[in-house]
């Protein structure tokens, strides 16, 4: 492991050795390496195997810009190296590669590339057509890239959330950024820097050039990033990746921990008045042949390896750059031992005549309008070949590094994804952002500007415009003069590709994805030109790493290919996340959330089994008897209790109330009294029954009523939008969660609850359906309501939530020497299909209105007016033909019951299926309620019910009968 | 170089036989069917964007036949069975992937309503079984069916005809075949206008010219309504926001396709190792297609409760796209009514791509011979003002905030 000797410039820190180990072997780096450079340092050169060629793949960027450096770091696969600091212990392995890495034996398909042209997949593996399934178990084999370990564990705790607030956000932390950040938080506003790599500084972090004639720009970058740590206002979040930037700016990103993070990963969510985009360039991609050797590698890689991690990138070098940063890394390099054969600018004109002057002064071979036409060497670069852009003219050297680029490429994907249009600039070569939704400000490199000063103003620029888009009189005006008089944006390196490209050239435009020139003529040839379809096709940037190398290139690709202009060719839209996020990080803790009833503590007896019920958890069955025989008989012979206070309960009041009744119930809830319960139905507009429940009168234009748990959220909403162009009087509030409700049910139920109140609640007091307010044990007060959902003498008390648990518990002691037990869901289910009651959503569905169910008699037909919601849909259908229609059945075994779903037949045909059915234990016999085609519905039709379970096919025979099954005269009910 | 066009670059003409109003997959298979077998080629597919911009290339490939009522079921049924049959005849690759579809239970209702999905199907010579928890675990070993998550796994619906197709294929398959007949398709052309004259359409206002034509069939997804209002009918549809995603690819780990509707998600592993996921329309009508970082939340949760080896998976792309919604989940398969010669494929919602080309070749039959096919008979528009909802779903459905 030799490293360079120290500079200032280094993140390392030489006195923290850590091991590693990548493919078995043992391996050194330092604290402050990434995965990828300790691995390079240690002369790691081939990282993976590329997806479709298994060609060889290394370092190339160092931003996680490609898929060349996913790997395997304890047992989490697609870890991207070059983002990944390098911890003690880490076992790092490679990726989709049969034999060794180094000698992929699936390396044969680069041999037989010309069998996998554009769009082969659609061409190939089908004929003759017996064949596809085994293709498909092939291609499944071969693709993917990464192995899933399932026996991997997460602690829960691995994973944390943070939601933040500030004004201004600031996506990266280069100079743009943070003077950005600087001069906003100078406003007094608070501000959130979110910065990528573990440090600040942007471009200016490894490089020695000197800020205009004062200290290096590296040293610069380091005093500013301390001013931005220090700032009281301003919160540095380093590490972190920026995922998404959406309508309104709402951030979201995840941050990845250090050693002494509490968390592996949080995930990050903030939504600023104002955001400034400063991420700044990625270098563009240089297309030529065998583009993707490992050891080809952009200038800014280089360079970093060398000023960041102290590790020369290769000994002899070969540069083909786009841009003066290209330039400066090569002079850089070879200054710090680097042999350089000779550098291809691709440009004609516009260098820095400083650093051309220093090339000379080096004595290195400088070729004006040239660039890399190849790379050589079987599985790493030993030699590259330049070309002139203008003529024929080549030259080759022998090398084990090529720095190449085509220039540079602004990163614009918060802007894409917050909906900016982009225009293509001829001058930068950049497709610029033009038409910018409000209170987003890109600053710095994004927009072309290369000198230190412009880009540092044009951060300022921004960042006082994000001020005063949050509201404070600042004014960008001082600034933006300032930038004026600097250097503008640059021209930018328009070459497209390297020269003398060949049609046969393995010239990469997408690596993810082994995406070639060749791939992309190919695609134009048939007639897939645009970069959506071509990337489709073609399969460009849809690859691990999404656009980020492509993203560029593509559209200016196809614009040569076509052989027109740039207009209307823009890179395809980018897609969040902007970094590959855990899904993990982006669940977070996972927290199990739902709504506690008042008494739901009191229900979690060690047998009891819950299900989630719309928001809540309730018992379904309170022991491992799925057909809840005790709970029902209970209720039947003697006394039951059940939590019911998740019941939609509402007062309504106010001059107008009984219009706003009126017009969302069916009945005529003129009828309504004090003292007595109307049972009714809301419908929608089609008819369709939404809800059911009782209504009462507690006082003058004063009522109260009850809705089914599932609609208790949507009633006031409902009311509301059903009356919006009344300008009715009334007030309707929800106290569904300010009482609970307990139903004491069965025959003993009275006398369990006379024991805890004086006053009279006789059949007389209270008769079947009727209403009153009680005070329980003395001073609860408690709201009787008796109704009969499961056929007997029962009570359905309503009471403040908090004496939930203790009301509860006297019931209980009241009730013990009556065996009285806790009933759940199942139970009610049962019992109340004994008595033929309907809950929503089971025994109804979209095909069947309340006519169809045999609720008609709920219809007010008096209603002239027709103003009752669903009234007309009724009025239209009754007598219409061919509706389905709810009955009651018996099946011919007593014992057999088929199960909820089950489908009556005629023949194949499928003319109905049960709702709900069940054994009843009261009747000794199965029933069941069934939606059934009309002619099927007459009482004592026979019925085929088929049921499929686990492959169990059975047919029952059934008969439609009588409904309710049980107490028809409701006779108990009266009692 | 032309002779190697997936279709052919033709020029605008003045007049077609048919004009076709997207080019989606609805679209390009109603023209493909139309000249194949009723000899109409003289047929245009208009196209806004590029050729599967819309639903066609958002949708997360699924395809299925086991739908709640037999009605459905049939369609669905065939247009499975013609997969195998378009690629033959097309000779294009659609990667119909046959891995079956395994549907999680995680409630009694949920079994009850499985339950008579997989009887129908049956009935209907459809295979589609119903399991237990174990079974589940035996078909996806990844699954957690313990009950220590939000919603518990009971049972599963597994319908192994099912399983997924290549989208995008789907769209330049039916391209090229379509364009092999000779049918024009034009990208980047907007239609603004609809043209109807005493009672019948004549032809269509695009950016790019006026087009006649005395058949015009509306398949535009998510932009139908809109078109239709052209033509002064209004449709009972909601367009809502859709979104989904896809991990980086992996070595394969998930070989079905699993949905559940108590999380409301839905996966399936491509064959290039991807894991695609979606779920839940956003419940507000809007023609965007923006994607929310809470839905991605929602995702994530979903599904690493219901496979927690996919917490150390990656999501890598997330998109958007609009579902045209009607009041039952079913779509509006309809012509000649109330406008002569205007056609209706619309409001398929999100179910629009595994019924595309079948409802094609039916939609075809419909425009050459102007009679409704029977197998269409469930979703003509007139249901909605006849209160005759298809069964398609359990729950009445409503879209909006009052709801």
């Amino acid at each position: 492991m030799s490293r360079l000797p120290h500079s200032p410039t280094q993140r390392i820190d030489r006195g923290k050795e850590l091991a590693f180990s990548w493919q078995g072997r043992p391996m050194k780096g330092f604290k402050g390496d990434s995965v990828a450079t300790a691995m390079f340092s240690n002369g790691v050169r081939i990282f993976s195997r590329s997806i479709k060629y298994h060609r060889p793949r290394g370092l190339y960027s160092l931003d996680g810009e490609s898929a060349n450096t996913l790997v395997n770091i304890d047992g989490e696969c697609n870890v991207n190296a070059e983002t990944t600091l390098l911890r003690e212990g880490m076992r790092v392995k490679a990726q989709n590669y049969l034999g060794s890495v180094e000698r992929d034996l699936l390396g044969i398909f680069d041999k037989f590339d010309h069998f996998m042209p554009a769009g082969f997949y659609y061409r190939k593996f089908y004929k003759p057509p017996f064949i596809w399934p085994l293709s498909v178990k092939i291609i499944r084999k071969l693709a993917g890239t990464g192995k899933i370990d399932p026996n991997k564990k997460w602690s829960k705790n691995d994973f944390q959330e943070l939601y933040l607030n500030a004004e201004v956000a600031v996506l990266g932390g280069g100079p743009a950024g943070m003077k950005s950040a600087l001069v906003a938080a100078e406003q007094g506003l608070r501000v959130v820097l979110f910065e990528a790599r573990p440090w600040l500084g942007g471009f200016y972090d490894w490089r020695t050039r000197r800020y205009k004639d004062s200290e290096p720009l590296f040293e610069r970058g380091r005093k500013l990033a301390e001013k931005v740590k220090r700032h009281q206002n301003i919160r540095v979040l380093l590490h972190t990746f920026v995922t998404n930037l959406t309508g309104d700016n709402l951030i979201t990103a995840f941050q990845v921990g250090d050693e002494q993070a509490p968390f592996v990963q949080r995930y990050i969510e903030i939504r600023p008045t104002s955001v400034v985009v400063a991420t700044g360039c990625t270098e563009r991609p240089l297309i030529f042949q065998n583009n993707d050797r490992p050891g080809v590698m952009q200038a800014t890689c280089a360079l970093r390896l060398a000023r960041t991690y102290g590790v020369l990138p290769g000994t002899r070098a070969v540069f083909s750059v786009g841009d003066d940063l290209g330039l400066e890394a090569a002079i850089d390099l070879h200054d710090m031992g680097l042999q350089v054969a000779a550098i291809a600018d691709a440009r004609q004109n516009g260098h820095d005549p400083e650093l051309i002057q220093a090339v000379k002064e080096r004595g290195i071979p400088l070729f004006i309008n040239w660039a890399a036409s190849s790379a050589n060497g079987n599985t790493v670069v030993n030699g590259a070949v330049l070309g002139s852009l203008s003529s024929s003219e080549s030259k080759a050297f022998p090398c084990d590094l090529l720095v190449a680029s085509a220039g540079l490429s602004p990163v614009t994907a918060p802007l894409s994804t917050i909906g900016a249009k982009f225009t293509y600039d001829a001058h930068t070569n950049f497709f610029l952002p033009t038409e910018l939704p409000p209170r987003v400000f890109p600053a710095g490199r994004m927009l072309g500007y290369t000198d230190p000063a412009s880009i540092e103003t044009s951060g300022e620029v921004s960042g006082l415009k994000a001020a005063g888009s949050c509201g404070l009189k600042t004014s960008a005006g001082k600034a933006e003069r300032a930038l004026q008089d600097l250097p503008g944006p640059k021209r930018g390196c328009n070459i497209v590709h390297g020269p003398h490209i060949g049609s046969g050239d393995k010239a990469f435009i997408c690596f993810d994805e082994d995406g070639t020139y060749k791939i992309a003529r190919q695609c134009v040839e048939q007639g897939l030109d645009l970069p959506e379809l071509a990337k489709r096709f073609g399969v460009f940037g849809l690859g691990p790493s999404q656009g980020g190398i492509p993203n560029h290139n593509l559209p200016l690709v196809l614009g040569e290919l076509r052989g027109t202009a740039m207009e209307g060719l823009f890179p395809t839209t980018t897609r969040s996340p902007f970094v590959p996020v855990l899904l993990a990080t982006v669940a977070g803790p996972n927290y199990q959330i739902f709504k506690r009833t008042p008494i739901h503590r009191l229900q979690e007896k060690p047998e009891a089994i819950f299900r989630r019920t719309g928001a809540w958890q309730r018992v379904r069955y309170f022991s491992n008897d799925l057909t809840s025989r005790d709970e029902i008989m209970a209720v039947r012979n003697s006394v039951g209790i059940i939590d019911v206070s998740t019941l939609g309960k509402f007062r309504l009041f106010g001059p107008d109330a009984l219009k706003a009744l009126q017009r969302v119930y069916i009945s005529d809830m003129s009828k309504v009294k004090t003292g007595r319960l109307k049972y009714s139905a809301m419908l929608n507009h089609d008819g369709m029954i939404v809800d059911d429940g009782v209504v009462t009168q507690i006082g003058d234009n004063d009522f109260y009523f009850t809705t089914s748990t599932g609609r208790a959220g949507n009633t006031v909403e409902w009311f509301r939008y059903h009356t919006r162009y009344e300008n009715w009087e009334f007030h309707l509030v929800n106290l569904t969660d300010a009482l609970a409700a307990i139903n004491l049910a069965g025959p003993k139920s009275r006398e369990v609850l006379s024991r805890l109140t004086d006053e009279d609640i006789s059949n007389e007091a209270i008769p079947h359906m009727g209403y009153k307010e009680l005070r329980v044990a003395g001073k609860i007060p408690v709201r009787a309501l008796r109704v009969g959902f499961v056929g007997e003498l029962s009570y359905e008390l309503h009471f403040p939530a908090s004496y939930g648990e203790s009301l509860w518990n006297m019931l209980f002691e009241a009730g013990e020497e009556f065996g009285i037990r806790p009933f759940g869901l199942e139970a009610q289910f049962t019992l109340r299909l004994e008595k033929g009651h309907i809950i929503i959503g089971q025994d109804t569905e979209q095909r069947v209105n309340l006519l169809d169910l045999g609720l008609g008699f709920l219809w007010d037909r008096n209603d002239r007016a027709g103003k009752k919601i669903g009234a007309p849909a009724l009025a239209f259908t009754e007598g219409q033909k061919g509706r389905l229609k709810l009955v009651g059945l018996k099946t011919d075994e007593p014992s057999q019951t088929p199960g909820d779903g089950s489908v009556i037949a005629k023949g194949d045909e499928v003319v109905g299926h049960l709702c709900s059915s069940r054994y009843s234990p009261t009747l000794r016999q199965s029933i069941a309620m069934a939606l059934v085609v009309e002619e099927l519905a007459q009482e004592g039709t026979r019925l085929n019910i088929y049921q499929n379970d686990h492959n169990d096919p059975m047919w029952y025979k059934a008969t439609v009968v009588k409904m309710p099954f049980y107490d028809p005269q409701g006779k108990r009910l009266k009692e | 170089m032309g002779s190697k066009r997936l279709w052919k670059k033709t020029r605008l003409k003045k007049s077609y036989d048919a004009v076709m109003i997207g080019g989606g997959i609805h679209g390009l298979a109603a023209a493909y069917f139309l000249a194949r077998d009723h000899g109409i080629t003289n047929v245009a597919v208009i196209e806004r964007r590029y050729i599967g911009f819309g639903g066609s290339g958002r949708n997360t490939a699924i395809v299925r036949a086991n739908q709640r009522t037999q009605g459905n079921v049939r369609l669905y049924d065939e247009g499975l069975k013609l997969w195998a049959t378009l690629i033959r005849e097309l000779d294009f690759n659609m990667m119909f992937y046959n891995c079956g579809n395994l549907n999680t239970l995680h409630s009694e209702a949920a079994m009850g309503a499985a339950r008579l999905a997989v009887c129908t199907a049956q009935l209907s010579g459809v295979r589609s079984e119903l399991l237990d928890r174990k079974q589940c675990k035996e078909l996806i070993p990844a699954l957690n069916i313990e009950d220590n998550i939000t919603y518990p796994i009971l049972g599963g619906m597994y319908h192994p005809p099912g399983g997924i197709v290549r989208h995008d294929a789907v769209a330049w398959a039916l391209a090229k075949g379509a364009s092999r007949y000779g049918v024009h398709i034009h990208q980047n052309t907007e239609v603004t206008n609809i043209n109807v004259e005493k009672g019948k359409v004549t032809g269509i206002i695009t950016n790019k010219g006026t087009l006649k034509s005395p058949r015009v069939l509306i398949c535009a997804g998510g932009y139908g309504a809109l078109l239709a209002q052209m033509a002064g009918i209004k449709l009972p549809i909601h367009p809502l926001t859709i979104q989904a995603m896809v991990t980086q690819p992996l070595k394969p780990i998930l070989n079905h396709v699993i949905s559940s509707g108590a999380y409301h998600v839905y996966a399936n592993q491509t064959l290039k190792g991807e894991i695609a996921t979606g779920a839940h329309m956003d419940p507000w009508p809007n023609y965007t297609t923006n994607t929310t970082p809470y839905y991605m939340k929602h995702q994530a949760e979903a599904l690493t409760e219901l496979l927690p080896c996919l917490k150390g998976v990656k999501f890598m792309r997330h998109w958007a796209g609009i579902a045209d919604m009607t009041p039952d989940m079913a779509p509006i398969l309809h012509g000649n009514d109330p406008i002569e010669g205007l056609y209706l494929d619309v409001g398929w919602g999100y179910f629009g791509f595994k019924s595309g080309p079948i409802t094609g070749k039916y939609m075809a039959e419909y425009m050459a011979k102007a009679r409704r096919p029977q197998i269409l008979k469930p979703f003509s528009l007139r249901r909605f003002e006849q209160f005759r909802h298809t069964g398609e779903t359990a729950g009445a459905f409503s879209y909006g905030p009052w709801n």
